[in-house]
């Protein structure tokens, strides 16, 4: 399997946080996801299409969504409510969108709009024909996952 | 001197704001969609607009064309994820005035609007 596809990925997460956060995430290795969150987590989504089918997730637990929301906030944020949700939402956005630029398809990719999930111990189902592969991240705002399927229709 | 920003992330909506007044624009009206946007400029008195592309119920390109088919003038800068080259074309060509893709710095977004304010200066 080539799982080259992951590394636009890992760029644009580096190229959002350092420029929207002032935080350097660190990655520490790759593998096959399964979906399961450990613990609780604040789950954003987004969907790409066209000449692919893909979707990004970041996967934040929420002392980290906390402290960067905040960060992009500009004012502390001391649970995960509505604004906090909102801009967990819109790092995954700026995600997705910034490695959709690198594979540079024509037409373009069409860009979902974000979703975000907040829950225990909850597991994403993945359609079974799907791959998804999860890089870890550790930062100075705390660790996050994230997970990619990207699959050529 | 009145910004319309036009973003569905609360969150973009702030940053914007704040790198606005970074600029002397003190006073901004806020749209989440590109209808939104589209009925802010109906009521007048806007001189600035940052649109984003992807929204909801009406996405900031519709919203753009929307906004120059009805005669408005008004500057706009996208501020948008989308970065393909091609993209960029098509916003330009239908009306933007200028382009700033996320991720961005509240510095970047700033020399924009500067340079925006400048070219719609009148000359002394």
């Amino acid at each position: 399997m080539d799982v080259s596809y992951i590394n636009p990925f890992i760029e644009a997460v580096d190229t959002v946080f350092t420029t929207m956060l002032d935080v350097k995430p660190q990655r520490n290795g790759l593998k096959v996801s399964d979906g399961q969150a450990k613990g609780p987590l604040v789950t954003s989504l987004v969907g790409l299409s066209g000449q692919v089918s893909g979707v990004v997730a970041l996967r934040f637990p929420p002392q980290t969504a906390l402290q960067l929301a905040s960060r992009m906030l500009g004012t502390p944020m001391t649970a995960v409510n509505d604004e906090v949700t909102d801009a967990v939402a819109e790092l995954a956005n700026m995600v997705a969108g910034s490695a959709k630029a690198k594979f540079n398809h024509d037409p373009p990719l069409e860009l979902g709009l974000p979703t975000v999930v907040d829950g225990t111990g909850y597991r994403l189902r993945y359609p079974t024909k799907s791959v998804w592969l999860e890089v870890p991240f550790t930062s100075n705002a705390g660790n996050f996952t994230m997970e990619v399927t990207y699959n050529p229709n | 001197m009145k910004a319309l920003v036009v973003d569905d992330s609360l969150t973009i909506r702030r940053i914007v704001i704040k790198a606005l007044g970074m600029v002397g624009v003190q006073e901004a009206t806020e749209a989440g969609d590109g209808a939104e946007a589209v009925k802010a400029m109906q009521a007048g008195g806007i001189d600035l607009i940052l649109l984003d592309w992807n929204m909801p119920k009406m996405s900031g390109i519709d919203a753009l064309r929307a906004i120059r088919q009805a005669g408005h003038k008004t500057p706009v800068i996208m501020v948008t994820t989308e970065a393909e080259k091609s993209r960029v074309i098509e916003a330009i060509k239908s009306g933007a005035n200028d382009y700033l893709i996320k991720p961005f710095s509240p510095d970047q977004l700033a020399a924009k609007v500067k340079g925006i304010l400048g070219a719609a200066a009148p000359a002394s």
